[in-house]
Order: structure tokens, then C-alpha cells, then sequence
């Protein structure tokens, strides 16, 4: 039942998995609130622009 | 720091701290006085590995005939209890293989457990004064 809530799609996803470790490390490498926050939205931000990249540069390969 | 946490963390020895961080995420971060970090820790890793079962992950097991496995079982192992118990509760620790998320499953189940094992580190530092 709640895997039926569970989201399939690819971004939404990859998503999750960045706010995650995004967290993790802002928790784990920084002291400070204000620190934590900025190492946070820079993980975050480089790990979605980085996925999409990625996405991006493998769509004329799709097999 | 306050003096009860440092008198905390004296009296733990770094090898007990990794150990009961391997025990359940956070546990290790929590007996050091360290206890908001411990229950956002504890949260993380959680949220992760049961997602990553809930997207149909693999449990990986050690196979001779593949190598990489013996990495990827460490890295699960991490998780410590979490591991333990999927495990013996799980009724499809070799995840799902045609499941849409099954790649993803395994990513956040390896994730959570290396996360874990970074927060092993972070213990045995803190409880040896490095931190």
C-alpha cells in the first residue's frame, strides 16, 4: 500500500536522494546553522545540476 | 561544548562509540552528548534505506563469480541493525530487478549504509578528541 504511494519518476527520485545526502553532509562537514545551510544548497544545487547534466549529455544514447 | 559532554566523551572509548554508531545511525553521536545532530542523523540514514527497500533495492550478498559484490556488501553491512533486520523481516532481500526504481532502490540502500559508516568515523573522532 505504501509503495503504491511511492514516486516513480526519474527526477522526483533523483531528487530525494540529493536533498538526502545534501543533508547529511551539511550535518556531517559543517558546525555552524548558517554554514550547514550554504554547504547544503550547494551540494543540492550541484548534485541536480550535475544529474541533469549528466541526463543531458547520455540523451543521444539511450541504449 | 559544555563540560558534561566533554566528561561524556572521556569516559567513552572511540572503539564503543563506532560500534554503537553501527548499531543504529546517530546511536554513536547520541551516547557523546552530540543528541540533535544524533536524531537528524538517525532520520537521514533511516529515511534512506527504507526508501530504498520500498523502491525495491538489493540486499547485496557476497557472489564469487561477482566481484564487485564483496564491495557492495560491505557497503550495505553498514547500516548496521537496519541491515540485520531487512534482512530477516525483508520477504524480497534481492530486490526487484524489472522494477522501474529497482537501480535507485540499491543506490539509497548502498548510501545509507556508507553514510553510516561515515558517521562510525565521526564517532571514533569525536570520542578521541580529534573533533
Amino acid at each position: 500500500m505504501i509503495t503504491a504511494l511511492l514516486p516513480t519518476d526519474h527526477f522526483i527520485v533523483m531528487a530525494v536522494y540529493a536533498v538526502l545526502v545534501s543533508a547529511f553532509f551539511a550535518l556531517l562537514w559543517r558546525e555552524e546553522r548558517r554554514e550547514r545551510l550554504r554547504l547544503f544548497g550547494i551540494l543540492l544545487a550541484a548534485l541536480l545540476v550535475g544529474g541533469l547534466a549528466v541526463a543531458w549529455l547520455m540523451y543521444p544514447f539511450p541504449k | 561544548m559544555t563540560s558534561e559532554a566533554a566528561a561524556v566523551r572521556r569516559r567513552i572509548h572511540p572503539a564503543l562509540a563506532a560500534l554503537l554508531a553501527w548499531i543504529f545511525p546517530g546511536f554513536g553521536h547520541f551516547v557523546l552528548g552530540r543528541r540533535k545532530t544524533a536524531v537528524a542523523y538517525a532520520a537521514i540514514v533511516t529515511v534512506t534505506f527504507l526508501l530504498g527497500l520500498s523502491f525495491e533495492g538489493r540486499l547485496y550478498t557476497i557472489d564469487r563469480s561477482q566481484p564487485l559484490t564483496v564491495l557492495a556488501t560491505f557497503a550495505v553491512s553498514g547500516a548496521g541493525l537496519l541491515n540485520v533486520a531487512a534482512r530477516l523481516l525483508s520477504d524480497n532481500p534481492g530486490g526487484t530487478i524489472l522494477s522501474p526504481t529497482y537501480e535507485y532502490g540499491c543506490a539509497y540502500l548502498l548510501t545509507a549504509g556508507l553514510m553510516n559508516l561515515l558517521l562510525m568515523l565521526d564517532a571514533w573522532d569525536i570520542a578521541a578528541g580529534k573533533k
